[in-house]
């Protein structure tokens, strides 16, 4: 049995059916029309003790749903959660004891007493050991620098400031677990790597499992050994960054610089080439976007010294960015079956 | 043994929240001092009210002044006692709305106690003050006589009589669960209730004393305590129905919101 055990995990929103304007207000108040909206259509994850899992998917696809049943906060509609063997939602208060969340787009401080105030209530309503907490509270200020604003009160805390506090808050009683919800949405560079440090730091320390949303590629390159990719309520991709990199990376742009091109015969060559399409194409710069498992790099380089004086070139790979925002939009879906055949067939052309 | 120390974590919770809160309108209301006098205006309103009715009738059904002005004050002591202590409970429909409830139910603290704790009313000082002061004059000018047991159910009534009104106010904001918009019209008029407990309940017709004895028992904030203080009966239990009806209360409330917390549906983000 995993640590986290997801079976068929569904949630569905009651939502009203209003008409527009005053009529449509005063319609509803005597005929209430309801549809049921998914936001998750039975989802199965397994997660081990010690992963950190990105949990990604487009706006509205369930990320935060997931989460927020996980964390015990709502109830699902239909299957079951098990973390560390505890029903989040049955046994809501015994498993708050051992997860940490933090909901970037709200914050879990008091809003108006200093932030060392709510770290000193915390440590009563966990009943945190003194040793434990003294120790975890001297390491997270030095760790995310909140030394400057420990006297102020969260209403007064920057963006940044707030974030660390608010992680801070969430870690203090040593959870197993760990939910981030954006914890990094809005952040500067800085503030935004001294939290994926802090997060690292606290997952190799204790083997704390980690679980984030984020919209942030840096957050997944960073932190995450696994991606789970969730859209309209059902999770389209589960494995390693790196292999949705290879799976699905499949297009690559080569700029040449070259000293003077021959571009008729050039164009000619580009004709006979499959799947190849010019970004850019004049005397001095060439681009060109291909599809690796149609034709190698070389092929096409070889054409190009063909027809003119090559100085310089290199080759760009999609962001990993790109390939999510591909797979949000349709373009390329992660279907298990479906990758298996493209990428057979990549290889077949790559042999070739 | 461990209901023991629950209680005594739950009352060391509520303390250190309800202190927290303290801390934090110390620090930014300053107006309080305007509120618990108004406050303590407003309800004198409502005796100089009753006192010229009274000037020009001897009794209302039976009772004498003094004994409506232990009613009031019943109701102006437990008003207090609730907004001073137990504010949050007006402030649930604004946390289910906004899906604040959320960080609440991350806590390993029961989320009732955290409702309760989420705000404070200044006011309520003035309420608790002006009831007090009342309730010692209505005693006092009625010629009762007293024992140490009726002292001791005298402060039993008082505690039953403000656990039973803040049970009431939150079973009544429970209803934020299900309707949902962001006013709490309905927890005020269930509120608004109270009035009709300021005067003995025979005054009124058989519908509305169904309606404050049975289903929105107020009666046994105000009218109950009057009855057996005031020796209105001969049966010596009357005492023990306010008790009775607070376990109710609060075991309705507590059900009302565990079902609420089921429709809970969060906020997007």
């Amino acid at each position: 049995m995993s640590f986290i055990e997801i079976r068929q995990l569904t949630k569905q929103f009651r939502q009203a059916v209003k008409e527009p304007g005053l009529a449509g207000a005063v319609k509803h108040l005597f005929t209430q029309k309801y549809v049921d909206k998914t936001a998750v259509a039975g989802i199965d994850l397994d997660i081990e003790e010690g992963e950190t899992v990105a949990y990604v998917g487009p706006n509205g696809a369930g990320k935060s749903t997931t989460i927020k049943m996980l964390t015990g906060i709502l109830i699902p509609s239909a299957g079951t959660i098990s973390v560390g063997g505890i029903d989040p939602y049955r046994n809501r208060m015994e498993n708050a004891r051992t997860i940490g969340a933090v909901f970037g787009q709200r914050t879990q401080l008091w809003w108006d007493i200093p932030i060392s105030e709510t770290f000193s209530l915390l440590k009563d309503i966990y009943e945190i050991p003194d040793a434990q907490y003294k120790r975890n509270l001297d390491q997270f200020i030095e760790l995310l620098g909140m030394e400057d604003f420990l006297h102020l009160t969260a209403r007064k805390l920057s963006l940044g400031q707030r974030m660390r506090a608010d992680l801070a808050a969430a870690l203090l009683h040593n959870p197993r677990t760990v939910y981030l919800d954006e914890p990094t949405i809005g952040l500067d560079i800085a503030v935004k790597q001294r939290i994926r440090e802090f997060i690292r730091a606290s997952n190799k320390e204790h083997g704390t499992t980690v679980m984030l949303t984020t919209h942030d590629l840096g957050d997944i390159e960073d932190l995450c050994n696994r991606l789970v990719i969730i859209d309209q309520g059902s999770l389209i991709y589960d494995g390693t960054l790196a292999a949705v990199k290879d799976r699905f990376a499949r297009e690559r742009v080569i700029h040449f610089q070259l000293q003077s091109a021959d571009l008729p015969a050039l164009r000619e060559a580009l004709d006979h080439m499959p799947k190849v399409t010019a970004e850019k194409l004049d005397r001095q710069h060439v681009s060109l976007r291909f599809d690796r498992f149609h034709i190698t790099a070389s092929e096409v380089a070889s054409a190009v010294m063909r027809c003119g004086e090559v100085v310089d070139f290199r080759i760009d790979e999609p962001g990993i960015e790109h390939v999510i925002k591909q797979v949000y939009e349709g373009h390329i879906t992660l279907d298990e079956q479906h990758a298996d055949k493209e990428t057979a067939a990549g290889t077949e052309a790559s042999r070739r | 043994m461990s209901i023991v120390r629950s209680a005594r974590r739950t009352f060391f919770l509520y303390r250190r929240l309800f202190g927290t809160q303290l801390k934090a309108i110390l620090e930014y209301q300053t107006d309080f001092f305007i509120m618990i006098v108004s406050a303590v205006l407003t309800q004198m309103l409502g005796i100089v009210f009753l006192w010229v009715v009274y000037n020009r009738i001897p009794d209302i059904n039976g009772w004498t002044f003094w004994e409506v002005v232990f009613m009031y004050a019943m109701i102006y002591l437990t008003e207090g006692f609730g907004s001073l202590f137990f504010e949050g409970t007006w402030r649930l429909g604004g946390l289910v709305n906004r899906g604040e409830l959320d960080v609440m139910l991350l806590r390993p603290v029961s989320p009732i106690l955290q409702v309760l704790t989420n705000g404070i009313g200044m006011n309520g000082i003035g309420n608790i003050i002006i009831g007090f002061i009342m309730i010692g004059q209505a005693l006092t000018k009625v010629d009762l006589h007293w024992s140490f047991g009726k002292i001791v159910i005298a402060i039993l009534l008082i505690i039953t009589a403000v656990a039973i009104r803040v049970s009431i106010n939150l079973a009544a904001n429970t209803s934020a669960f299900w309707i949902k918009n962001a006013g709490n019209a309905f927890p005020i008029m269930i509120h608004n209730l109270g009035e009709f407990a300021k005067y003995p309940i025979t005054i009124f017709s058989m519908g509305i004393q169904l309606l404050v004895a049975v289903l929105v028992p107020f009666a046994f904030v105000s009218f109950f305590p009057a009855y057996y203080l005031f020796d209105k009966t001969t049966s010596p239990w009357i005492w023990m129905a306010p008790p009775v009806a607070a376990i109710y209360c609060a075991a309705v409330a507590y059900v009302l919101f565990r079902i609420g917390m089921r429709k809970y549906e969060s906020a997007g983000n």
